[in-house]
């Protein structure tokens, strides 16, 4: 089951074997934890959007294109992070709990002494959501073109320009 | 080369991820390159720093709570599929039963018009009878009535009649023997005068000639007689010529024919 590619095994779960979605777990549930840790800094509000990530994967099976399933997975992580963000800012939210977020924020970036954090948090969200999937995830300009509805050039080109953009940030912060 | 940069492929020559003629092609460039060289020692150093940064572990209640939650679905998927599966099949019965019931409808009202044909046949049937027995009913008093025009309109409803039964021909034939009215009997011999194949008639005709005094009457019974080739009639045509009050035209009449039944 090891050697299967995660598209084949995503069709099989498609077709109603859902314990297959265990190896789809162990294999993605870390980097879209990462990736949307890295998005928002707030651990319990990344654990609980994997979650709902990979419920979503459990409801929406169906609706599994066949395409790339990285793209399909990193998809749903940006919608359920994208929703949570609206949601929030619908409800507008007490002003002392976005103190405290911010401060509680803070501090895990200082207990990280994240350098690149920073600087990745000085980069537009959509920058810094492309070059964190690209970095740390590995997804191919072909999933991240897939991704955001572009073409793999053009995101090549924009991940370069990206990373110029960060290298600069942290390179002056070190 | 020296002008052409190579800075957009320095990701991509870092993570090992060009084919070998761009890599060669960038690597030549390095060599020459002091800006691309700078370009690519710092992106290696923001590189080595995305491979430092400590990746964050999520704890174990994602897992057991995504477990817990796949389960969940499991179970449910189970009676999802039964229940679809059920679908189908009571989806496929459905048309059957559809079917079925299509086919009951129409066969129980062709029944039913079958059943209702001949209890309307039956009921027809009944009720012809019932006008025939009536109109008998009526004819026969009619027969017996005062009024001779009654009697005639009585005798003119055999034509109502297909075949007759024996009580309406013995009914005519009476009229025709017995009626004072010389003409109730001339319509009961022509009502009877339709029906000489039956004996009783051919004899009722003979009895007649006989009996009648009316020569128009005669006239008409001899004709029809001689008409059926009726044998039996020859020995009272001969009594006839034999008798002085049969008129002398009625003789030649009966001179003229009796040749060809005898």
């Amino acid at each position: 089951m090891e050697a299967l590619s995660d598209e084949m095994i995503m069709q099989k779960v498609a077709d109603g074997n859902l314990d297959l979605l265990k190896v789809l777990f162990d294999r993605h549930h870390k980097h879209v934890y990462n990736f949307l840790y890295k998005m928002s800094g707030n651990r319990m509000l990344s654990e609980d959007l994997t979650q709902d990530v990979f419920y979503k994967l459990i409801k929406y099976r169906d609706s599994y294109n066949n395409g790339s399933f990285l793209s399909w997975l990193f998809t749903i992580a940006r919608n359920s992070l994208k929703t949570h963000y609206t949601r929030n800012h619908k409800s507008h939210e007490d002003i002392e709990v976005l103190a405290y977020k911010a401060v509680e924020e803070e501090q895990e970036v200082m207990e990280n002494n994240a350098q690149l954090q920073h600087a990745l948090n000085q980069l537009d969200p959509s920058d810094r959501e492309l070059v964190i999937l690209n970095r740390f995830k590995e997804i191919k300009y072909e999933d991240l073109a897939e991704m955001m509805g572009s073409t793999p050039g053009a995101i090549k080109t924009k991940v370069c320009r990206i990373l110029k953009k960060l290298k600069h940030i942290y390179l002056e912060n070190l | 080369m020296e002008n052409k940069h190579v800075l957009d492929q320095i990701p991509d020559y870092l993570d090992g991820t060009l084919d070998n003629e761009t890599m060669k092609a960038v690597e030549d460039h390095l060599t020459n390159c002091m800006e691309c060289q700078k370009e690519l020692e710092e992106m290696r150093v923001l590189f080595k720093a995305f491979e430092e940064e400590k990746t964050t572990v999520p704890s174990d209640r994602l897992k057991a709570q995504f477990e817990e939650v796949l389960e969940q679905e499991k179970s449910l998927q189970g009676n999802v599929v039964h229940m679809t599966q059920d679908k189908k099949s009571s989806w496929a019965n459905n048309i059957l039963k559809v079917a079925a019931s299509i086919a009951l409808l129409v066969a129980s009202f062709q029944m039913g018009s079958v059943f209702q044909q001949k209890k309307v046949d039956k009921e027809i049937a009944l009720l012809k009878d019932e006008t025939d027995h009536m109109k008998q009913t009526a004819m026969l008093s009619l027969m017996e009535n005062q009024s001779a025009s009654k009697r005639i309109q009585g005798v003119s409803y055999i034509e109502e009649f297909e075949n007759p039964d024996e009580a309406i021909i013995q009914a005519l034939a009476n009229r025709l023997l017995n009626d004072e009215n010389d003409n109730v009997r001339l319509t009961a011999f022509e009502a009877l005068s339709k029906f000489t194949s039956s004996e009783k008639v051919k004899n009722v005709l003979i009895e007649a000639l006989e009996k009648e005094k009316n020569p128009s009457i005669q006239v008409a019974i001899i004709q029809t007689l001689v008409q059926i080739q009726e044998k039996k009639a020859a020995e009272p045509m001969k009594r006839l010529l034999e008798q002085e009050d049969t008129q002398p035209f009625i003789k030649e009449q009966i001179k003229a024919v009796l040749p060809s039944i005898t």
